[in-house]
């Protein structure tokens, strides 16, 4: 039998025993995870000792808070990074589906890339991923 | 399974005994689940990193190929104590780091056992000083002792096959595992209690009618010493050389009467100048002098309050400063009165006189007029006193027991508190301050640096030091010249015997001792082993920080292969305290050569896959190229010496350029570089390897035969065989091995190029046979006080790289 995307989808019945074993083990693993949970609530025993809820801080008293203000450039590389991950979804997509797909499909995502590149090129110049040290005086 | 013997006996007295409560004492027999829960618990402990002192380089070990601890229940280090089970606390306890030990001890989560590991940790060891904690069972309790100093790392091993059978079986975890009452979890509860099993008095309690050992060599009364009778000839005097001369006569005519200079002095020119001119002095000779003085190599000051021969003033400043441009050293004397007494500040000379002088405020009390920062640098913030002082309490047996009490009052300074004090003014750019250190992977050694972060760079920086202050320099004025030697293996406890050497030179040269050319040889060899010793384990940390985390086995490897040719030797591993005043211990024993050429015909190929394995890896070069940079001018300006120096581009290396030790005779090459980034202090190093492997090869190639000890008896301890013959050489076995030597009325400053740069001693006999005071210039201190120039403006996992590749240790930072 060739393995074709429309295979894969209307391969899944509910009544066939493949599916009873996946949930099966769904079952499983949630519940063992469940129970180490509750287990851990449970038989934890909790014993206030001194120190024990400050924070590690290689065995100073930590000064100030952990809310610390993040410099812009964490914050810029993060939303750079969901915006540019976005594409994995349609690249991997098209990647698994590439043997039954056309040139035109070819030409598409060639153009979608190429479109994504330049707009790195353009944060990239911009100074979006500019990361650490100031330059130096 | 079965009943727990000590526990059953106990029930049974009491029962004997008529005690109502006896039967609740019965022990509870091991069910099946206790069997289980500690047959997982045994064999899955997972140690904290805690590193104090030279155990902790043993302990090291253990994780390492070689013995790889992992086979006997114990995983990986734990970085933090969340995620450990077993607190290793390896080495000296300090008054200063000890709010830490409680802390990360409290911090682990339950069950938690602790292992205390090396006669320090046990009971403060060999340094029962004022700022040594006296065992760290007197803040937690601790489950297994491991005894020696350091232990080998078998008996690290050992001490947790005898934890895990302590959990078999004396733990009943089941009970509350399961929230029941009833049980046994893991660890001791209980704590010494002062006065019930706790005393000051080291030998334990219930020894108060006796007096405490060494009360009558007491500083300073040193009642009954017969040292004061013995003659001993007087030191050597010092031929001035012609640009000695010209120095002298220039200081004439510039200051007149205000600079006199010594006729006598025995190692240097010195020159003793009044406070009040200090600062023009030490400009003129910087700037203007014809021998120009580049470098402040060391300060100190002397209490003159107990001499045999009184003095009119009650400290004495004594600067060293170097010439690296005529090879040339010159004291200066500063004599100073009264209570509280005042000196100028040199920092505007020198910028790194800011940290020796902040240690002679914290140390002795002198107040340095127009210093940035005069406060505490290595005693806690709290502490009252000046310990260097003659009139302080020197024996922590002395001193009050240091109790939970003392842990709240010497906690560390805040680290926003210490950026503040550092800058008048607060920077704009203040976001978040992280402590690195003082129980952190990457320091090497417990040494706090403070950073401030923007992001990831460091804007700001300071460091605070003295959690590994052994008061090294206080013990040497209760121990003979002799019984000194095994303290100074500590000071830098990687460098073993190559520390003897600088003391040892030192009082050399005021005894005017001759050693023979095969203890000289002997002293060469030794030497460079611990510098091999040192620059492997440098080398395998140093890339381990940077993420790879293969070489520290290798390194290891050929870092035992060293200590077992050592061991062979001296009879130990780190410290073997196997050199004497005028030559070892014994001679060389057979089959040293065997050893010796097997090492260093296959060293080379080691390095070269080393070189294959670590160099050449793009990475590792591009995390450390242009990193940490410091100009060869800061270099010079700030003291760096040894390798980092060299990385700078100066070929400044005390064994070439003022040979000692017989290194005259041997070829060898200086390794520079010009960048004086963490990549050229890294080569320097790893080249270094190569050459000290030269240097041992041409010791095993020209070993002289001969004595190993010299002839003249009057200061060495006696080869045995000798006193076996004639009786001069008998008496002065006795002597000298008893009270000691006596040592000619003097000072005498004496350095060497050990493994991490200048190791300095400067001796001040006042003809006694206990030093009237010893102070140690280390090769880290003025490295760690230029470390915001090197850090300053990079980023956070640059730090890391940076510290590594200085190579600077606490326990010589500190003392």
């Amino acid at each position: 039998m060739q393995a074709t995307p429309e295979m894969a989808i209307t391969g899944f019945s509910s009544w066939e025993p493949g599916a009873l074993s996946l949930g099966v083990f769904f079952f499983l693993a949630a519940g063992l995870v469940a129970t180490i949970l509750v287990l851990t609530v449970v038989i934890t025993r909790r014993k206030p000792e001194g120190q024990k809820a400050l924070p590690y801080e290689c065995g100073i008293i930590p000064t100030g808070t952990a809310r610390l203000r993040y410099p812009a450039p964490f914050w810029l590389v993060a939303v750079f990074f969901l915006l540019f991950d976005v594409e994995a979804v349609y690249v991997v997509s098209w990647a698994v589906s590439f043997t039954s797909l056309s040139w035109a499909s070819w030409a598409q995502i060639t153009f979608f890339i190429g479109v994504l590149l330049l707009g790195l090129f353009w944060v990239w110049r911009k100074g979006g991923l500019e990361w650490g040290m100031t330059p130096k005086r | 399974m079965g009943y727990d013997a000590e526990a059953l006996t106990k029930a049974v007295e009491a029962a004997v005994l008529g005690d109502a409560e006896a039967v609740r004492m019965l022990p509870e027999r091991a069910s099946l689940g206790d069997v289980l829960v500690n047959w997982c618990q045994m064999n899955s402990l997972w140690p904290l990193f805690f590193g104090l002192s030279c155990c902790f380089i043993e302990q090291a070990t253990v994780f390492t190929g070689v013995y790889d601890i992992a086979r006997f229940g114990a995983e990986v280090l734990r970085g933090s104590p969340r995620q450990a089970d077993l607190l290793v606390v390896s080495g000296t306890v300090f008054k200063k780091v000890a709010p830490m030990v409680t802390r990360i001890y409290e911090q682990m989560s339950r069950p938690k056992w602790v292992i205390s590991m090396g006669s320090c940790a046990n009971t403060g060891g060999m340094y029962d000083v004022y700022s040594v904690v006296q065992g760290v069972d007197q803040l937690i309790p601790v489950d297994v002792y491991i005894t020696g100093c350091p232990p080998r790392p078998e008996a690290l091993m050992y001490g947790l096959i005898t934890l895990q059978d302590m959990i078999k079986r004396k733990n009943r975890p089941l009970k509350p595992v399961l929230g029941l009452s009833g049980g046994q979890l893991g660890g001791r509860d209980d704590i010494l209690e002062v006065g019930v099993s706790k005393d000051r008095d080291t030998r334990g309690p219930g020894m108060q009618g006796i007096p405490v050992r060494g009360t009558s060599v007491t500083p300073p009364g040193f009642a009954g010493s017969r040292s004061e009778e013995m003659w001993t000839p007087p030191p050597p005097v010092l031929e001035f050389s012609a640009r000695q001369t010209v120095l002298r006569k220039a200081i004439e005519e510039r200051f007149g009467e205000l600079a006199t200079w010594r006729e006598d002095p025995v190692d240097m020119p010195t020159v003793t100048v009044s406070a009040d001119h200090v600062v023009d002095v030490l400009k003129w000779l910087k700037h203007e002098s014809p021998v120009k003085y580049e470098r402040f190599e060391d300060l100190t000051a002397v209490d003159e309050s107990t001499r045999k021969v009184p003095v009119e003033h009650d400290f004495t400043l004594v600067y060293t400063l170097t010439s690296l441009s005529a090879v040339e050293r010159l004291r200066l004397r500063v004599p100073l009165s009264g209570a509280e007494p005042e000196a100028p500040t040199a920092t505007s000379v020198w910028a790194c006189a800011n940290w020796y002088e902040r240690e002679v405020w914290d140390m002795f009390g002198i107040r340095f007029v127009g210093h940035p920062e005069l406060r505490r640098l290595i005693m806690p913030r709290t502490w009252p006193g000046h310990p260097l002082r003659k009139s302080e309490p020197h024996r922590a047996t002395e001193m009050a027991p240091y109790l939970e009490e003392d842990v709240l009052r010497m906690q560390p300074e805040d680290a926003g508190e210490l950026l503040r004090r550092l800058h008048a003014t607060s920077p704009t750019k203040r976001e978040f301050v992280l402590n690195i250190g003082p129980h952190h992977y990457s320091t090497h050694g417990v040494v706090r640096f403070v950073l401030e972060l923007h992001g990831e760079e460091i804007v700001d920086m300071a460091s605070d030091i003295g959690f590994h202050h052994r008061g090294a320099e206080k013990i040497a004025e209760h121990q003979s010249w002799h019984q000194y030697i095994p303290y100074t293996d500590r000071l830098d406890y990687l460098s073993g015997v190559a520390n003897n050497l600088t003391y040892l030179l030192a009082i050399e040269k005021l005894c005017d001792i001759t050693v023979p050319a095969r203890a000289q040889c002997v002293r060469v060899m030794l030497s460079e082993f611990f510098r091999l010793s040192n620059h492997l384990l440098w080398l395998g940390t140093m890339v381990q920080d940077l993420g790879m985390m293969t070489p520290v086995f290798h390194t290891f490897r050929e870092r035992e292969q060293v200590l077992d040719i050592i061991e062979t030797i001296t009879g130990a591993r780190l410290h073997p305290a196997w050199l004497r005043i005028g030559g070892l211990a014994m001679d060389l024993p057979e089959g040293w050569d065997t050893m010796v050429r097997d090492f260093v015909s296959g060293f080379p190929k080691r390095v070269r896959s080393y070189h294959r394995l670590i160099s050449g890896n793009p990475i590792l070069r591009a995390r450390i190229r242009g990193i940490g940079p410091i100009t060869l001018e800061d270099a010079i300006d700030h003291g760096l010496t040894g390798p980092n120096l060299r990385a700078c581009g100066k070929e400044w290396d005390l064994r070439k350029v003022t040979p000692y030790s017989g290194y005259e005779q041997y070829d060898f090459d200086i390794p520079t570089r010009e960048d004086g980034d963490c990549l050229a202090r890294y080569e320097v190093r790893f080249e270094e390897m190569l050459q000290s492997n030269r240097i041992i090869s041409q010791c095993l190639e020209g070993m002289p035969s001969g004595r190993h000890i010299s002839e003249d008896y009057r200061y060495c301890i006696p080869d045995k065989k000798d006193t076996l013959e004639d009786i001069e050489s008998l008496i002065h076995h006795f002597i000298n091995a008893t009270r000691g030597p006596k040592v000619p009325a003097g000072e005498a400053y004496a350095v060497t190029e050990s493994p991490r740069g200048e190791q300095g001693f400067y001796i001040v006999s006042d003809g006694g046979n206990m030093p009237y005071r010893l102070h140690m210039r280390s090769a880290g201190y003025p490295t760690v006080q230029a470390l915001p120039l090197m850090t300053i403006g990079h980023l956070l996992p640059d730090f890391i790289a940076i510290i590594g590749s200085t190579d600077y240790i606490a326990p010589d930072l500190d003392r």
